[in-house]
C-alpha cells in the first residue's frame, strides 16, 4: 500500500509540474505581437489569405495550426477575441460542389453569408511538425485579372501581376487560402437543415445576400465580395 | 488503513502547497496613508519626486485636475503640502503629466507641468515650466520671448532627455492627436526642437521614458495609442526611430504605463510596458531584437496605468507594482531568469481605486521606499501611502548621482555589482506613464551578499567603477 501511494504521489507530482509550470501558448498574443509584420502597410481589408499565409509558413504542429486559424476572419481579415463561437455553416466543395459543413471564426455575422456565397473550399494537406494533416480550406479564385480589383484592398498582398503572389499568400491549385473551415466534413441532411433554418446563416443571409452590392453596409460592406466574386 | 489514508492525504496537501508556483501569500505592503495631512477626496494624476525648494530633501509633486498641485515634504513623520504658491498649485489649469530636470543647468530641477484640457487635440491652457528664483516660483513659459512655443496640444507625459550628454537636458512631451514636443533652452530662450530632430509625429501619445536602451547616450521609448510605439536610438543626439526593427512597435495596443527595469539582472535595462486592456509586456533584449517574456500571469489584460519597477521590500530583487484604474492593484516580483512571481495583494489591492499615478521614493529617509498612489480621473478619492513590511534585519544601498552641473544625473545607470548579481536601474528621466520616480537607485542587499561594486554610467556614456564599504546608506556621486 506504501509503495502505492508514493507511486500515486510521485504521478501527481508530474502531473501538476506539467499544468503549473508549463506556459500555455498564448496565439492571440502572438498575432498581436506580429500584426505589423502580418501587415506592414496596416492595411488588413479583406487580408484573411494574410494570416493563413503567415500561420501556415511557422514551424508549428497541427493543433496550433487549429488554434491560430480561430483568431482572424477570413473575410474582413479581423482579429477576433479569443473566446469567440464559430458559426456552423456550410459551404460548396470546389471540385465537386457538394455541401461541406463545418465551424466558421467570423468577426461579425455578415461575415458568416459572405463566406457561404462567396467562397468554396478544398481539401489540402500539409506537413506539420506532427505529421501530415488533412483539412478543409475556404478558397477564392484568383482576383488578379479583375478590373474593379477593390480599391481598399492592397493588390500587392495578393497579386504579382496577374498571377496570384505565391510569396504573400497561400495558393491551391491557383486559388487563394483565406482561411480554415474547422471541423470539416461533408454535410448530411440535418445539419443543411438546421444551417438553412438557423437566424443567422439561414434568415439573415437570405436577406444579405439578395441585397444589391450597392446597399451593403454591414460588415466589410463590398469589399470582400468584390475580391471574391 | 484509516492512517494509511490520512498520511496518503497527508503528502497530497503538502506536495499541493510545495507546487503550487509563482504566487506568494502575504500582506506585503503596510498602510500608511494616515501620514498625510490633510488629504482630502480630489482628482489627482501624475506624481513626480524633485526638490522643488533646494533644501536637499524630495518632495512628492502630485497633480491635480482642477485641484491644486502639491508637494508633499516629509516633516516630522507626516506629509505635508509645502506648495503655496499660485502659479505652482494652479489648480484652474488641469494638469496631468509631470517630470522634473535641469533645463537651465543651474544645478536644480525645474518642474514641467503637462495640463490637458481636452482629451486629443488642441487645449486651451498650456504647460508651465516652473523655475524657482529667490523663493518665488515662475513659469518660464510666460516670459514674453517663450511665449511662441506654448504648447497648445492635449498630452499625457513628460520625459527629461539629456540627448548629447552634455548636461542640457530636454523636454520630450508627448502629445495626444498633435505632434510630439522637443523642449531644449537654446541661449536664454526655450524652443520647441521637435521638428529640427524629426521628432514631430502626430500619435497618441501616453508613456514615454529615456535612458540607455540600445546605445551609450540617452534614447527613447514612448508607448503610444491608436498607433506604434517608437524607439527612438540616439544617433549622435538625433534620433531614429528603430521600434520595427527591434520589435517593440505593438501597433494594434494602447500603450500606458512604461518603464525600465533590468529584468534579467544582467546589467542592462530592458523595458517593461503595459497596455490599456491588452497584454502587458516585458521586453528583453536578445539578439537584436526584443522578445516579451512576460507570463500569463503578468501580461494579463487589464485597466493599466502607471507601471513601477523597484525593490520595495529591500530583498534584493524588483517587484513590478502594476497600478490599475477601477480594477485591482498587481504586484510581481522579478525572480532569476525573468521569471515573474505574483505577490497577492490584501493591503494595496485598491479593487474600487481609480488609481491615475504613482511615484516612490525613500521620503522618510529610513532605507525603505514609500510607495504614493494618486486617484481620480471619473471619482475625487484621497491619495494613498504605502510601505512595504520590511525584515527587520535588511539591508540597502542608495545611489544619488548628480551631473556636472550638480543636478540629479536623470537617464543615467547605476549597476550594482556583487557575487550574486550585475543589477542596473535607471535613474527615472520620467514619465511612464505621467509619473516619474526619485532619482536616486534603490538597491535592497540579498542573503549572503558580498564584494559589492557599483558602476556608473553618465548620460554621455561614460562609465566610473565605484568600491563600496559599508551598507545602509546613500552615497551621492558626483561627475566629474
Amino acid at each position: 500500500m506504501k509503495k502505492i501511494s508514493n507511486v500515486l504521489v510521485f504521478i501527481i507530482l508530474i502531473i501538476f509540474n506539467f499544468n503549473s509550470f508549463a506556459e500555455e501558448k498564448n496565439y492571440h498574443k502572438e498575432l498581436i505581437t506580429d500584426w505589423s509584420r502580418i501587415f506592414p502597410d496596416q492595411n488588413r481589408n479583406a487580408a484573411g489569405p494574410k494570416f493563413f499565409k503567415y500561420i501556415i509558413d511557422k514551424k508549428i504542429t497541427y493543433k496550433d495550426f487549429i488554434e491560430f486559424n480561430k483568431l482572424y476572419c477570413a473575410v474582413s481579415g479581423s482579429l477576433i477575441d479569443p473566446d469567440s463561437e464559430p458559426d456552423f455553416l456550410f459551404v460548396n466543395e470546389s471540385d465537386t460542389n457538394t455541401k461541406i459543413c463545418g465551424n466558421y471564426y467570423k468577426c461579425c455575422i455578415p461575415c458568416s453569408c459572405d463566406i457561404m456565397k462567396y467562397s468554396k473550399v478544398q481539401k489540402m494537406k500539409y506537413e506539420f511538425d506532427d505529421g501530415l494533416k488533412e483539412f478543409f480550406v475556404f478558397t477564392i479564385k484568383n482576383p488578379c485579372n479583375k478590373n474593379d480589383f477593390p480599391n481598399r484592398v492592397n493588390k500587392d498582398y495578393f497579386c504579382d501581376g496577374k498571377k496570384i503572389n505565391d510569396k504573400q499568400v497561400y495558393n491551391l491549385n491557383d486559388r487563394i487560402v483565406i482561411g480554415l473551415l474547422h471541423d470539416g466534413r461533408s454535410c448530411n441532411k440535418d445539419e443543411i437543415d438546421y444551417i438553412k433554418s438557423h437566424q443567422v446563416t439561414g434568415r439573415y443571409c437570405e436577406l444579405r445576400n439578395n441585397t444589391p452590392m450597392e446597399n451593403l453596409d454591414a460588415g466589410m460592406g463590398d469589399i470582400f465580395i468584390k475580391l471574391a466574386r | 488503513m484509516k492512517s494509511k489514508y490520512t498520511n496518503f492525504l497527508k503528502k497530497i496537501i503538502l506536495l499541493s502547497i510545495l507546487i503550487t508556483p509563482n504566487i506568494v501569500n502575504a500582506d506585503f505592503f503596510e498602510d500608511i496613508s494616515n501620514k498625510i495631512v490633510n488629504n482630502p477626496k480630489r482628482l489627482s494624476y501624475g506624481i513626480s519626486v524633485a526638490d522643488i525648494d533646494q533644501n536637499e530633501k524630495y518632495e512628492f509633486i502630485v497633480t491635480g485636475f482642477g485641484y491644486p498641485n502639491l508637494a508633499l515634504s516629509y516633516d516630522k513623520g507626516k506629509l505635508i503640502n509645502v506648495a503655496s504658491q499660485k502659479i505652482f498649485s494652479d489648480e484652474f489649469r488641469k494638469t496631468i503629466g509631470v517630470a522634473a530636470c535641469d533645463v537651465d543647468k543651474d544645478g536644480y530641477e525645474e518642474i514641467y507641468f503637462l495640463n490637458t484640457d481636452t482629451y486629443s487635440g488642441t487645449k486651451k491652457y498650456s504647460d508651465r515650466l516652473i523655475d524657482l528664483e529667490r523663493n518665488k516660483f515662475l513659469d518660464m513659459f510666460e516670459i514674453e520671448k517663450n511665449k511662441e512655443e506654448l504648447n497648445l496640444t492635449a498630452g499625457r507625459s513628460v520625459a527629461c532627455v539629456d540627448r548629447e550628454g552634455n548636461g542640457e537636458y530636454g523636454l520630450y512631451v508627448s502629445n495626444y492627436g498633435g505632434p510630439t514636443r522637443f523642449y531644449e533652452i537654446e541661449g536664454d530662450k526655450i524652443k520647441d526642437k521637435s521638428v529640427d530632430l524629426n521628432l514631430d509625429k502626430v500619435t497618441g501619445g501616453r508613456a514615454v521614458v529615456s535612458g540607455h536602451i540600445l546605445t551609450d547616450r540617452s534614447d527613447i521609448f514612448a508607448a503610444n495609442e491608436r498607433g506604434a510605439n517608437f524607439l527612438l536610438k540616439n544617433n549622435n543626439g538625433f534620433f531614429d526611430d528603430v521600434a520595427f526593427d527591434y520589435h517593440v512597435d505593438d501597433v494594434i495596443q494602447n500603450g500606458r504605463g512604461t518603464t525600465l527595469s533590468d529584468i534579467l539582472y544582467r546589467g542592462r535595462l530592458d523595458i517593461i510596458s503595459g497596455n490599456w486592456q491588452g497584454y502587458h509586456r516585458a521586453y528583453v533584449l536578445r539578439d537584436n531584437k526584443f522578445k516579451d517574456i512576460g507570463n500569463i500571469k503578468f501580461d494579463k489584460p487589464s485597466r493599466i496605468r502607471t507601471i513601477i519597477s523597484a525593490d520595495f521590500d529591500n530583498d534584493g530583487y524588483d517587484e513590478v507594482f502594476m497600478n490599475n484604474i477601477a480594477e485591482p492593484n498587481k504586484l510581481f516580483r522579478i525572480k532569476e531568469n525573468g521569471i515573474f512571481e505574483e505577490i497577492i495583494l490584501e493591503t494595496g489591492l485598491e479593487p474600487d481605486g481609480f488609481g491615475t499615478g504613482a511615484a516612490v521614493a525613500d521620503i522618510d529617509g529610513d532605507g525603505i521606499l514609500e510607495l504614493l498612489v494618486s486617484r481620480g480621473e471619473s471619482k475625487e478619492q484621497p491619495l494613498t501611502l504605502y510601505k512595504a513590511k520590511v525584515k527587520k534585519d535588511s539591508k540597502y544601498l542608495r545611489i544619488k548621482p548628480l551631473n556636472k552641473y550638480g543636478a540629479p544625473a536623470r537617464g543615467a545607470t547605476v549597476t550594482l555589482i556583487t557575487d550574486q548579481r550585475k543589477h542596473s536601474k535607471t535613474i527615472d528621466a520620467g514619465s511612464g506613464y505621467l509619473c516619474q520616480m526619485e532619482p536616486v537607485a534603490h538597491y535592497g542587499i540579498r542573503k549572503n551578499e558580498k564584494s559589492f561594486k557599483l558602476e556608473v554610467k553618465w548620460t554621455n556614456g561614460k562609465k566610473e567603477l565605484i568600491n563600496i564599504s559599508g551598507l545602509n546608506k546613500t552615497i551621492t556621486i558626483r561627475q566629474k
